[in-house]
């Protein structure tokens, strides 16, 4: 186990390693910082004086040798934009997200799994293709046209719910719903698929043997085993598909969220906001990734098992 | 054991596909092929050019409603283009963009994790890098990187597109080989010198079939989202030129004002990727069934 | 549950406006830094009129050069080439320091005598005959300059010299007494000034509070806090103003205003703003060397057709790069830019034009109604027969050799022309320096006899001058002064003043009140 362990961690810093080199060269290839920063109308002379004011007149490898011992001291640079710490601007932004995506995943839990359960019980019947059909909606609307027609209906037409920013429990309705989405699809086919597994294997048929009533059996059996492949589908789901999947939601409802600030930094080629946020969100998804396999394989000695 | 030379899908059986259909994947089976024709034949049935403008005539309403223009049944956009032929142009371009996408994906990926599962070492742990590396980015980010680099031409979007989803074919193809090549008799095979090109076409390639079907159908409407997503953010394919996806992202400013402009696009991502959705299950579930019943 | 979701929206309202003088604005765009000296962008434009002061003030409610004592309580030539002024006494920052002429120097010479990169930049287009700022007595300073300056008053109002304290900047980073990149990079994030409101919150990006500072000089401010918060999506800035949780919001779109007047809690106000959109074209791109080419793709582009369509006839179409605020400098009679599709097409033949695609390059965001506009200029090109494409771009290709075509916009950062066309085209100025506009000696001469000229006939000839050469050789086209749009509740008394630069909020006495408080 801790070899394992051990081998996941070098994993991750030979990743993270690689992300930060591929950021910082991808960054510099992608445009200038120069017109973004002063609005236009730069003349030549001028465009020097702030190329040297930013520190990019250095050769590219020297920019690169300093980033990296700037990392390693804990130095992560100073915006272009704002002139302050970004490790301060991306911490301000990594609050509102996570609140965002708790509220999501909670929501996608608390939808998804009784759907996926029904979905597999009821599996002949209309109520479980009813139930699949809505997961394949959910999953084939984009989430901004979801958060743009609740936007419509429920704020600019019946008024009852506030659009801009995270200011109170009633701003994290339409954000969630529009987060959720996909999630709730997702997961739901997933619990289903996991419980159809399940039911039909032994020990089921040995807990119903045993007379145990029909709804115990499925409840603490088959939920408790099927759990394990939700579980991790669903590490998965929240690292992919949060990380990168709420740069629309944020943008719509004024969420002061960390997608937004990364699509900002890349579109005004804020260098070192990007990179810094990058490397924020990818050791965030590679953290989750590492802890889900380590939770798969805690959690199921079958699997640990089958992979030795 | 697992009769590995089996074909998991039968060739010729569409006929025996649609009796064992339920309704819903008949429905989804009849919107698919519907979506699929309008797109085929766009060019002959969409009644204007879909990028003529006319700025007097714009963001009328879709017939019955005030102000509607005759001839237009689906309104005007914000340049007085028609909404119908920009749909149907755009549900062309659309599809045209998934299949491509999705396949440059599946050869890729595929490619990659046939090779992975097969040369194992450094080769595997650098392929496997590269997919851990590609999960851990945010796809957006990626994308917006390649696209200012490259500019965003249709050959670009492309490859963009192509390069969305390619980690998943070749963890799938990886996992698979992997299961395969360690049966008992593939390890025989092995021992007695079978060179590993050969082992992978006859055993491997038969039994992964279904399961990439099913990823390169995920994949389809993953890409038509992912599309509209980069339009939402101003970097999806350049106007004048309609996709779906486009015309949803930039219509949006005007779904108060003029929703038919965004309605009738939405509508059809929605019933693209919700028909290709359920028949890619429809497939998993037979490939299962049959699993099971071995 | 509705009558709970409906409570808890009308608390939301509550909480951000509504309640007596105060005001929540959404607004597209939020300055990530605050600093009048550095900054000329119209994002920036926005924010620094309710919380600095400059010597000599303005009637804004004209568009006249009224010029009015602010800090300074008076001026003087004593020689051609220094200015004296007298500073008004009593008058305290923000921060509670009082302002004496060792402020007033130090922020005048922030600019005239740059240390710092950005205030580097920024003074060399419009501030290079400024000498220095010298201290007289507690409060007098001089100003020295150069040559003969015929704009005195005008470039002593601009944003950029605004005054802002000595020793609380120089106290923000480093050495105290010493004025090092730091400071000034720090008191962007905490800007404090004289005017009647202190910024007491300011979240780069995202938000700046205004409250009201009591101790200001002038007339009591009119509202207690404003709040300005990003909302970058119009749908939801409109829907913001609908839930009441904003009370003013920012760049509405013409297309969008039909929605608001419908609706009877709401309104809008707007001005056509003084700012052109033009379309520049890159004069040293082989296929657009020939001047004949150029001629052609502007003469080509029906400007009134286009403002009839996507501005609803209210942005205004100039025959010249002239705006009214210029006063004696407006040259309306000047045909400069004109619509002929018959000639373009006969200068296309002359030219010997071959069918090259020209690209229009442009932002999908950044301009209203500026990728319209863009399709719609391509859509008339093809009708004098030029094969267009349009590019849209995040990117600001202007500096780019390859670079063809693309919208651009000048706008007037002071009133007068050069103000807009003087220092967007001047010899050596942004234009010329990304190599897309040529100049020469002659045009060098002209150009110094419209900026220096004590005469403001002699003025307005050279400026004629250089219109002449511009449309026989054009690099620009400005096609209209866009018309820009705010929309409030109905309760709110607030317009755009005409004597302003484009984009500000003000929200000083007289020009802000609340109806419903």
């Amino acid at each position: 186990m801790i070899a394992y362990i051990l081998r996941t961690l070098i994993k991750m810093c030979v990743t993270l390693f690689v992300i930060i080199t591929l950021v910082f060269f991808a960054t510099r290839l992608s445009g200038s910082p120069m017109e973004t920063f002063l609005g236009e109308g730069l003349t030549a002379e001028d465009r020097e004086l702030m190329i040297a004011y930013f520190g990019l007149d250095q050769s590219i490898w020297q920019q690169y040798l300093g980033y990296l011992r700037g990392i390693v001291e804990g130095n992560y640079g100073l915006s272009f934009l704002e002139r302050r710490p970004v490790a301060d601007i991306v911490a301000e932004r990594v609050g509102p997200s996570l609140q965002l995506l708790a509220s999501s995943v909670l929501l996608t839990v608390a939808v998804a799994i009784p759907l996926g359960v029904l979905a597999a019980l009821y599996r002949e019947s209309w109520v479980g293709s009813a139930i699949m059909a809505l997961a394949f909606v959910g999953y084939a609307v984009p989430n901004f046209v979801i958060a743009t027609f609740m936007v419509l209906v429920f704020a600019f037409m019946w008024n009852l719910l506030p659009v801009v920013g995270n200011g109170s429990w009633a701003h994290f309705i339409m954000p969630t719903i529009a987060m959720s989405g996909v999630l709730i699809a997702a997961l739901t086919r997933f619990t289903r698929n996991a419980m159809l597994d399940v039911l039909g294997q032994d020990f089921m048929r040995t807990a119903r043997a045993k007379g145990l009533p029909e709804t115990v059996v499925i409840l603490k059996h088959g939920l408790r085993n099927a759990g394990v492949t939700v579980l991790s589908v669903l590490g998965l789901q929240i690292a992919g598909l949060a990380a990168a999947g709420n740069v629309v939601v944020e943008s719509i409802f004024s969420w002061p969220g960390i997608g937004e600030l990364l699509v900002q930094s890349a579109i005004t080629r804020d260098y070192p906001v990007l990179q810094f946020g990058v490397i924020a969100v990818s050791l965030a998804v590679v953290v989750i990734n590492a802890l889900t396999d380590i939770a798969y394989a805690v959690a199921d000695p079958r699997i640990r098992l089958a992979k030795a | 054991m697992v009769d590995v030379t089996q074909t998991p899908v039968e060739r010729g059986a569409i006929a025996t596909l649609w009796t064992e259909a339920n309704t819903i994947q008949k429905i989804a089976a009849l919107i698919g092929l519907a979506l699929v024709l309008l797109a085929v034949l766009a060019p002959l049935i969409a009644p204007f050019d879909p990028l003529k403008q006319s700025l007097i005539a714009r963001l009328r309403p879709p017939v019955g409603f005030e102000r509607h223009k005759p001839g237009f049944w689906l309104g005007t956009d914000e340049l007085g283009r028609d909404v119908l032929s920009r749909s149907l142009y755009g549900l062309r371009l659309t599809l045209m963009l998934a299949l491509l996408g999705a396949s440059i994906g599946l050869l890729l990926g595929g490619t990659l994790g046939l090779v992975a599962g097969l040369r194992r070492g450094w080769t595997e742990d650098a392929i496997m890098g590269a997919v851990d590396l590609q999960i851990a980015v945010p796809f957006t980010l990626i994308a917006l990187l390649i696209l200012s680099i490259f500019g965003s031409t249709l050959p670009v979007m492309v490859a963009v597109l192509g390069i969305a989803g390619w980690e998943q074919y070749a963890r799938i193809v990886r996992a698979e080989v992997r299961r395969i090549t360690e049966l008992p008799f593939i390890e025989a095979a092995r021992a007695s010198g079978g060179p590993p090109r050969y082992i992978a076409l006859t055993h491997v390639l038969p039994n992964i079939v279904s399961p990439l079907v099913v990823q390169f159908t995920l994949a389809l409407s993953n890409i038509v989202i992912l599309e509209s997503t980069l339009s939402f953010l101003g970097l999806g394919v350049q106007p004048p030129t309609a996709t779906l996806g486009s015309m949803v992202g930039y219509g949006r400013d005007y779904m108060p004002t003029a929703p038919w402009m965004v309605i009738v696009p939405a509508l059809m991502i929605i019933l693209l990727t919700f028909s290709v959705q359920i028949l890619g299950d429809w497939l998993r579930d037979r490939a299962d069934v049959r699993l099971r019943s071995r | 549950m509705k009558a709970l979701l409906t409570t808890t929206a009308a608390l939301a309202c509550l909480a951000t406006g509504a309640l007596a003088q105060q005001i929540t604005v959404g607004a597209a765009n939020v300055s990530s830094y605050l600093d009048p000296g550095r900054d000329h962008s119209n994002v920036g434009s926005q924010f620094y009129y309710n919380t600095f002061d400059t010597l000599i003030g303005k009637n804004h409610d004209s568009i006249e050069a009224d010029w009015q004592p602010a800090l300074a309580t008076e001026w003087t030539m004593i020689d051609p080439l220094t200015m004296e002024l007298k500073l008004r006494e009593g008058v305290t920052f923000q921060n509670g320091e009082d302002m004496t002429a060792d402020d007033v120097v130090f922020s005048l010479n922030r600019m005239y005598q740059a240390t710092f990169p950005p205030y580097q930049v920024r003074s060399k287009d419009r501030l290079a005959n400024f000498a220095e700022a010298i201290k007289v007595d507690d409060y007098t300073v001089q100003v020295k300059v150069e040559r003969e300056e015929p704009l005195w008053e005008t470039l002593l109002n601009l944003q950029q010299v605004m005054i802002i304290p000595e020793d609380y900047t120089k106290a923000l980073s480093g050495d105290p007494q010493v004025a090092e990149d730091g400071d000034f990079e720090a008191f962007s994030l905490a800007p404090v000034g004289t005017g009647p409101y202190a910024v007491s919150e300011f979240v780069p990006g995202e938000k700046v509070v205004y409250t009201r500072y009591d101790g200001f000089w002038g007339d009591k401010a009119p509202l207690e806090q404003a709040t300005v918060i990003r909302i970058p999506e119009t749908a939801s800035r409109i829907t913001a103003l609908k839930t009441g949780e904003a009370d003013i919001i920012t760049n509405v779109a013409p297309d969008q205003l039909g929605l608001i007047d419908a609706d009877a809690n709401l309104k809008t106000e707007g001005s056509a703003t003084a700012l052109f959109h033009v379309m520049i074209m890159n004069v040293n791109h082989p296929a657009l060397e020939d001047p004949r080419i150029r001629r052609a793709l502007s003469l080509a582009i029906d400007r009134d057709t286009l403002n009839e369509a996507l501005w609803y006839g209210k942005a205004i179409v100039p025959s010249t790069h002239t705006m009214a605020e210029m006063g004696a400098l407006h040259q309306p009679d000047l045909v400069t830019f004109e619509y002929d599709p018959a000639e373009a097409k006969r200068l296309l033949d002359a030219a010997g034009y071959d069918g090259t695609e020209i690209t229009f390059d442009t932002d999908p965001v950044y301009y209203t109604n500026g990728l319209l506009a863009a399709q719609a200029i391509v859509e008339m090109w093809s009708e004098v027969g030029v094969k267009g494409r349009v590019n849209t771009t995040s990117t600001w290709s202007g500096s780019s050799p390859d670079l063809m075509v693309r919208n651009w916009s000048n706008p007037m950062y002071f009133a007068d022309p050069f103000g807009s066309f003087g220092v967007m085209w001047a010899p050596n100025g942004p234009s010329e320096g990304e190599g897309r506009f040529n100049t020469d000696a002659e045009y060098a001469e002209i150009w110094d006899r419209f900026r220096f000229s004590s005469d403001v006939e002699a003025r307005k000839a050279a400026y004629a001058e250089l219109m002449e050469r511009i449309k026989d050789n054009p690099p620009v086209l400005p096609l209209y002064r866009p018309y820009e749009s705010w929309a409030m509740r109905k309760g709110v008394n607030w317009a755009p003043k005409p004597g302003h630069i484009p984009y500000v909020l003000d929200f000083r006495a007289g020009s802000i009140s609340l109806a419903d408080s």
